[in-house]
């Protein structure tokens, strides 16, 4: 399969055959770097017929701090502590891909205490991160209450974090070998007192967002990804489940204990806002239904199985290693020339970069009005995005 | 415009990559049939919507008492932070004031990104290398814990102090040691085996934390003149 390689240049050109019967004139906004609804630096090149979208040019590069060439001049341990930085909303997820990539690399098995707190601390992580893009949805469709709700209940959350970890947002937690610290006394008793409160609180936003009015006129058969253009462009994470492909990580290729535990995999049927929309507040409720089945049921055992001072040496090779976080699939190739304690070269594919693309996919002959919601439905990172 | 309503969603079982997977599918509802009558009844479902929806913010308006913001600066007697919480580092001391560390660079050679900066000495009277200065910069620190998670002595620690806004960035480097000389557990051991401790402890000199030489804190740069004498915290 070929496809026509198309420069900045190439797409900024006025195509010779407008689509409108009236002598309209095809004209460029810019939307960012500094937009609040693209929530970071990203900017947005917009080719426009009046108000009918003919294309989405994405402009990268605005926050750009060379995470992956970083990586190379630090050791592994060291390196785990950047990813905090590249998806902040998925912190644990990054820490473990690397993690996962260098046990299986050395070869080291981890046991099970290791995974069970590592899978739950992922899961309250996605909901965390869902919470918050439900409060900044509503607040990009034009509902400032939805924001203010979804961040006083992740704070119940990030208390969590703090408890045992310390931090709340870049955390540096699951570490290659184990995790950082064992768990606070009062984990489990906090955590199903979150858990119960989350519970309660999602029961609020179907009475507060879900049903409303505006909401459905907003994001129903708006922004509409095929399924096959999901597929095309790597669409991974929510926007492809809505899309109507059920491919979780967590499903097809578990990892850490999902394998023993039940829950469903949220999908949509057309690939629309309000697919993506309900795909993410059923996985907040899934995500509830795994932790709930995991917390009762922590083995003892040793959290950290390599000593922090040592040096780990990875054997010469090429190896990928990949995870479903709350946004899509983050993959880390590692290169290891053998002989250091440092990577030759790291490079993570991160669902957010992929995503992106799919917003010419889907805002493409729309408004501009609906833009909006297609940039927040699909939960774009951007720090992710540039790395 | 579809007769709306989100609802729970259809249970359903599909094959993915060779796996059987239970997937829940998002309800979609129904489109409006055609008629005045559905008309009218369709502006009755929105309405009735949004009035769901301002029943919640209601009750928070009204009745329910749950105030979940915390009054921060007025609360700075009372406020509590967690105990594993990562504040300012802290150098550890013993019940006699004397600190745990000897300056092994365990923590210098694992912080990723050199915010520790160790400089050390040879005692004296026992002849073995001790901590000079323990420098830490707060400005570059990404609070990782790995010098915390490397330390053979648990030397370092986490404070609960977390207000390190200042005017000056030369202010966020720190010496953290409040003596230069050796660890607690050479002068216990002194004490005990009777091997010169009054000369150990004599070798002590008191470091103060932006006094002696800290590359950017109170040295003059190019362009900007010294900060000054001790204590020049600007908070």
């Amino acid at each position: 399969m070929t496809a026509p390689i198309r420069t900045l240049d190439d797409r900024i050109r006025p195509s010779d055959t407008p689509d409108s019967p009236l002598d309209t004139q095809e004209y460029f906004i810019n939307m960012g770097p500094q937009h609040p609804a693209t929530h970071g630096v990203l900017r947005l090149m917009l080719k426009l017929d009046g108000e009918t979208i003919r294309e989405v040019i994405p402009v990268l590069g605005y926050i750009h701090r060379g995470i992956e060439k970083m990586g190379e001049a630090m050791t592994y341990r060291q390196f785990v502590h950047l990813t905090d930085r590249i998806d902040y909303l998925s912190a644990l997820v990054n820490n473990w891909v690397v993690a996962r990539g260098v046990e299986v690399a050395t070869g080291t098995e981890t046991n099970d205490r290791i995974e069970y707190i590592r899978t739950i601390f992922a899961e309250i992580e996605r909901i965390q991160s869902h919470m918050l893009w439900w409060g900044v949805l509503g607040m990009d469709l034009g509902a400032f209450t939805p924001f203010l709700y979804g961040f006083r209940d992740r704070e119940t959350l990030t208390d969590i974090f703090e408890e045992t970890i310390g931090c709340r947002l870049t955390m540096n937690y699951i570490q290659p070998g184990g995790v950082m610290h064992d768990l606070h006394p009062n984990f489990v008793k906090r955590t199903k007192a979150a858990l119960a409160y989350s519970k309660s609180k999602l029961h609020e936003y179907e009475e507060l967002l879900s049903g409303n009015v505006i909401l459905q006129e907003r994001t129903r058969d708006v922004g509409i990804l095929s399924a096959e253009d999901a597929v095309a462009l790597g669409v991974t994470g929510p926007p492809l489940r809505a899309s109507g492909v059920a491919y979780d990580l967590r499903k097809v290729e578990p990892y850490g204990v999902y394998d023993r535990v039940d829950f469903r995999t949220a999908v949509g049927s057309v690939g629309d806002c309000w697919d993506r929309y309900w795909v993410r507040v059923e996985e907040m409720r899934q995500s509830i239904h795994i932790v709930e089945q995991l917390i009762d049921n922590i083995p003892e055992g040793k959290t950290m199985l390599m000593k922090p001072a040592k040096k780990i040496v990875i054997p010469e090779g090429v190896y990928y290693n990949q995870m479903e976080t709350a946004r899509g699939i983050l993959g880390m190739v590692l290169v290891s020339d053998g002989t250091s304690d440092k990577p030759y070269r790291i490079h993570l594919r991160s669902p957010n970069f992929n995503n992106l693309w799919a917003l010419d996919a889907m805002s493409r002959g729309g408004r501009l009005g609906d833009l909006v919601a297609n940039v927040s439905s699909l939960d774009l990172v951007v720090p992710d995005i540039d790395r | 415009m579809n007769v709306f309503g989100s609802g729970p969603g259809i249970e359903r079982r599909v094959n993915v990559a060779n796996n059987d997977v239970d997937v829940i599918v998002a309800p979609r509802g129904s489109s409006r049939p055609p008629g005045i009558i559905s008309w009218f009844r369709s502006v009755a479902i929105a309405i009735r919507s949004l009035l769901t929806g301002m029943r919640v913010t209601a009750g928070y308006l009204f009745g329910r008492d749950k105030v979940v913001t915390q009054q921060y600066p007025e609360n700075r007697e009372t406020l509590e932070m967690n105990e594993r919480f990562r504040g300012r580092l802290k150098l550890t001391h013993d019940d006699n004031g004397y600190m745990n560390c000897n300056g092994c660079k365990f923590c210098e050679i694992a912080c990723p990104n050199q915010s520790i900066i160790i400089k050390d000495r040879r005692n004296p009277v026992n002849d073995k290398s001790e901590l000079d200065q323990f420098i830490w910069r707060l400005d570059t620190c990404t609070f990782c814990n790995a010098c915390i998670q490397v330390c053979p002595h648990d030397a370092l620690e986490w404070g609960q102090d977390f207000e390190g806004a200042v005017y000056d960035r030369r202010l966020l480097v720190y010496t953290l040691n409040s003596y230069a000389g050796p660890q607690a557990r050479l002068i216990e051991r002194a004490i005990k085996k009777d091997e010169q401790p009054e000369e150990l402890k004599a070798t002590i000199e008191p470091r103060s934390r932006y006094g002696t030489g800290v590359p950017l804190a109170g040295d003059e740069l190019p362009g900007v003149p010294a900060l000054g004498g001790e204590d020049k915290e600007s908070t």
